[in-house]
């Protein structure tokens, strides 16, 4: 009893403005703040994908404005290769890192995991504090590349070594920028680590009474699933990081080999290995790619199964198949590395497991797809957004098939086949789980609705121009157009400049339609239709919450008990055809 | 939390441990080798786990998820060896 | 029936049991360690990369070094031991006896980490540095360092924190899982090290 009921009062109400809402304990500022965080961090990057795919079609039209950003860089607004390479860099690694794990991950995590299980906040809620101030200090350390003399560095959100090792020689932006980046990454691992600590004791230990193991939701699951794999992953990446800034300001040479001649410049390093950076970074990158993925698909088989109004055909079978994919994906970092001189017979080793982590996730897709098939579809842009995603989910993996064989990767490694299957795969697919997490829960969030007419003005527009920027990398990927390069001017690619003025132009139409999203985001919060308890008559506990959102204890006090598995849809209770999690009714027959 | 052994368990695996320590200068000396290296530092390891962390005495669930994670990670690393060989050896593995 | 539920099964909280029947600040501990051990198998692997990768790893540690390495073993398994005696007490309510041996094991925490630093000066002395040292492959300074500076990193840090838990523990801040939460993190130094000797230090011996 004393242990229990040690863990019922964690903090009293805040009362002063920075304690509510700047360094808060409460989960749910923080879950907003990640958010917030991830939100800015989208706009960066999507303005970043912009100047990109600008001067894909039109290297030599000088960009207005983007001369005060970068002297050097963009002399009058065009901006030279090395620029590119920077901007497509802090692209990728604001993209992966501060959208991709902190949207589905940290900031939907922060705010239901704990009212999906019943608890009042996170097990540490200090502890949960610090890790979002760390992710923000890793943040402002990454933007700070930006305004530093050099700009930021240019060697992609993988810092291959040599290039991302050797220092200033290396071009610019590798200087004091590639450092700023490797610092950056350094805090955020610390800021993820502390978080999925949290995440994994909270789902342990704090769930309130009946919420056994089984009876947790989907995507209290993924949540708890990619906080285990993000803890193991990111301890991988520190000692990289560590080692990549030694390399950088401590002269050591882990990362590069002997006699390498950069810019007329002999290297005084000698004796490491290009590919040890390789293989540590991507010992992290691939779990991370779940990292990214498997909270969306949690959210996804959440909402699908609210929608459907009737139970997946397994539920279960999903949470196995997303330890599958967890446990798996710690196998295959090395499809990664099949060009990069990596022994031949490991890419045959690592080929094999890559293969079979499409079981997992070609089963849930069968489960999705089989539970919609005769289910009375509630169609909203929450669902419509989940639909979105299985979509999305299924064009950019079977991509990943192709990718999977060392022999045909061969021909289409590091070409914009490669490009289109991680971005649709993981980038949008991942930010649909996102998008339809959003209006699915802005209700309890804010205890307003979003406006429906633009979700589904956003979400048609948003799923098309995705489709026409992404199918046509496979094409261009498939013709021989190789990623990282600047511009097509006068090689074998001109050909193929019509397909890239067309993604271009999807590009700046899909950017200009999240406006939307976003207008309706603030219009919604503070002039939405107000949320009635449970919009969408779902069954999970964040819907038992006495108001939306929720008081700073959650639960006002109490501690709610749970009676049932999360999804007693398709049931006859009192409430109509769903029975609450915390309903203490027996559910009737199937009507 | 009685069931936590006594002072004299404590003594012998601290004793032990020591022991092991010199078997292993004592091999760094006469027969040198990376595997029966890490043999010896993995028996130490698992006596400081089992006796002094007690987690001999947690529930079997604790070992159960903390241990068999821990190797897999570790064991997946050695992927890497093949790669390190061979820049010098030029084929995975010395021969 | 929400009372008939309350009351059966699980005792009486309002809380499903925790699986491993541990406080969550002890299982947080164990997550950590788990997590840390990874971050050290990176770098030993890495370590271990760059060894084989090299066509002349230098093996210059001489006998001198070697008896500086077998008394710091020595210093930081006993520094477990006394930890152990220290938490123990703890556990039955000794609290001068369990502040006293903490302090112990903070005490041969320190003098570890001066030992190691005496050896660090000396090879710096003998002209180690991160890039380049006089027997060979320049890596060897490195990967010495750094595998040996994490571990000292975290010798120390685990010095301070216990320092930290033991002055809260006598003001009564904290408790006695407290201390025995912060023995795990000293014993999993120790147990680092264990690793750390044989694969830094007794393959590179000068024979």
């Amino acid at each position: 009893m004393s242990e229990a009921s040690a863990h019922v009062v964690h903090h009293g109400p805040p009362t002063s403005f920075i304690r509510k809402h700047v360094f808060s304990l409460d989960h749910k500022v923080i879950g907003k703040q990640y958010y917030a965080l991830a939100l800015v961090a989208v706009v960066t990057g999507m303005v970043l994908s912009w100047l990109m795919r600008i001067h894909l079609i039109a290297p030599n039209w000088p960009i207005p404005g983007l001369q005060w950003l970068s002297k050097v860089g963009a002399p009058g607004g065009v901006m030279t290769p090395e620029y590119y390479l920077s901007l497509m860099t802090m692209h990728g690694t604001l993209m992966v890192f501060f959208v991709l794990t902190n949207a589905p991950f940290a900031a939907f995590g922060n705010y239901f995991l704990p009212i999906q299980i019943g608890a009042e906040d996170m097990a540490f809620p200090r502890f949960n504090m610090m890790s979002f101030w760390t992710t923000f200090i890793a943040f402002c350390i990454l933007v700070a590349a930006f305004f530093v003399p050099d700009g930021p560095p240019l060697a992609g959100w993988t810092a291959y070594a040599p290039l991302s090792a050797v220092g200033k020689d290396a071009g610019p932006g590798e200087g004091l920028g590639q450092t700023l980046w490797g610092l950056s990454i350094f805090v955020f691992c610390i800021a993820s680590l502390l978080g999925s600590l949290n995440f994994i004791a909270t789902t342990l230990d704090l769930r309130t009474k009946g919420m056994t193991l089984a009876r947790m939701p989907i995507v209290s699951w993924a949540w708890f699933i990619t906080s285990c794999i993000a803890l193991l992953a990111f301890a991988v990446l520190l000692p990289a990081c560590l080692l990549l800034i030694l390399d950088r300001i401590g002269g050591t040479s882990f990362f590069i080999p002997s006699g390498l001649n950069i810019s007329d410049h002999l290297q005084p390093h000698q004796g490491g290995s290009p590919l040890l950076w390789q293989h540590l970074f991507w010992f992290f990158g691939h779990p991370e790619v779940y990292i990214a993925i498997l909270p969306a698909i949690g959210i996804v088989s959440h909402i699908l199964i609210n929608s459907m109004r009737k139970p997946m055909l397994s539920h279960k079978t999903i949470i196995y198949c997303m330890m599958g994919i967890g446990f798996l994906s710690y196998m295959v970092w090395g499809h990664h590395m099949f060009l990069s001189g990596m022994n031949p017979f490991s890419a045959l080793v690592f080929s094999f497991p890559t293969l079979m982590i499409t079981i997992p996730a070609t089963i849930m897709t069968l489960i999705w797809l089989g539970s919609l098939y005769g289910s009375n579809l509630r169609i909203n842009t929450a669902s419509l957004f989940c639909l979105g995603f299985i979509s999305m989910f299924v064009s950019g993996g079977v991509s990943g098939f192709f990718l999977a064989q060392p022999s045909i990767d061969i021909y289409l490694h590091a070409t914009y086949f490669v490009v289109g299957h991680f971005h649709m795969v993981m980038g949008v697919a991942a930010i649909f789980g996102v998008f339809a997490g959003t209006y699915f829960w802005f209700p309890k969030m804010t205890g307003r609705m979003m406006s429906e007419r633009l979700g589904r003005l956003h979400f048609w527009l948003t799923f098309i121009g995705t489709y026409c920027i992404f199918m046509p990398f496979h094409y261009l990927g498939l013709a021989g157009n190789v990623r990282r390069y600047s511009a097509f001017t006068d090689d074998f690619l001109v050909p193929l400049i019509p397909v890239h003025k067309f993604i271009t132009y999807s590009a700046l139409f899909t950017g200009a339609v999240q406006l939307v999203f976003i207008f309706n985001l603030i219009y919604s919060h503070f002039k939405g239709a107000i949320a009635p308890a449970n919009p969408w008559e779902a069954t999970s506990l964040e819907w038992s919450t006495p108001s939306s959102p929720p008081p700073f204890d959650n639960f006002g006090g109490k501690h709610p008990v749970v009676y049932h598995d999360p999804y007693q849809y398709g049931v006859k209770s009192s409430t109509g055809d769903y029975l609450m999690q915390d309903s203490p009714e027996r559910a009737g027959e199937t009507p | 939390m009685s069931a936590e052994g006594s002072l004299k368990t404590d003594l012998m695996v601290y004793v032990g441990i020591l022991v092991m320590a010199g078997l292993q200068i004592f091999m760094a000396y006469h027969s040198p080798g990376v595997i029966r290296m890490l043999v010896v530092a993995a028996i130490q390891a698992f006596l400081a786990i089992m006796f002094f962390m007690h987690l001999r005495d947690e529930k079997s669930t604790l070992r159960l998820a903390l241990i068999p994670a821990t190797l897999f990670v570790l064991v997946m690393m050695n992927m890497v060896w093949a790669d390190s060989y061979r820049l010098i050896h030029m084929r995975p593995f010395p021969k | 029936m929400s009372e008939a539920n309350l009351t059966m099964g699980h005792g009486a909280g309002v809380m499903e049991e925790r699986p491993f029947a541990i406080p969550s600040k002890k299982l947080v501990m164990w997550l950590f360690i788990i997590s840390d051990a990874c971050t050290f198998g990176a770098m030993l692997f890495a370590y271990g990369y760059v060894r084989n990768a090299a066509p002349d790893w230098p093996h210059h540690f001489e006998t001198a070094s070697i008896i500086n390495v077998a008394i710091m073993t020595f210093i930081l398994v006993t520094s477990s031991l006394t930890m152990l005696i220290g938490t123990r007490a703890a556990k039955s309510g000794d609290k001068s006896g369990a502040l006293r041996f903490t302090f112990i094991t903070v005490v041969l925490g320190l003098v570890f980490a001066a030992l190691h630093l005496r050896e660090w000066m000396s090879m710096i002395h003998a002209g180690v540095s991160l890039f380049q040292n006089p027997w060979g492959a320049p890596l060897f300074g490195a990967s010495f360092f750094g595998v040996t500076g994490l571990h000292l990193a975290h010798v120390v840090s685990g010095a301070i924190a216990l320092t930290v838990v033991a002055l809260g523990y006598k003001r009564g801040r904290y408790n006695a899982d407290d201390i025995e939460i912060w023995s795990l993190y000293w014993h999993f130094v120790d147990l680092v090290w264990m690793f750390v000797v044989p694969m830094v230090y007794l393959l590179n011996v000068a024979q």
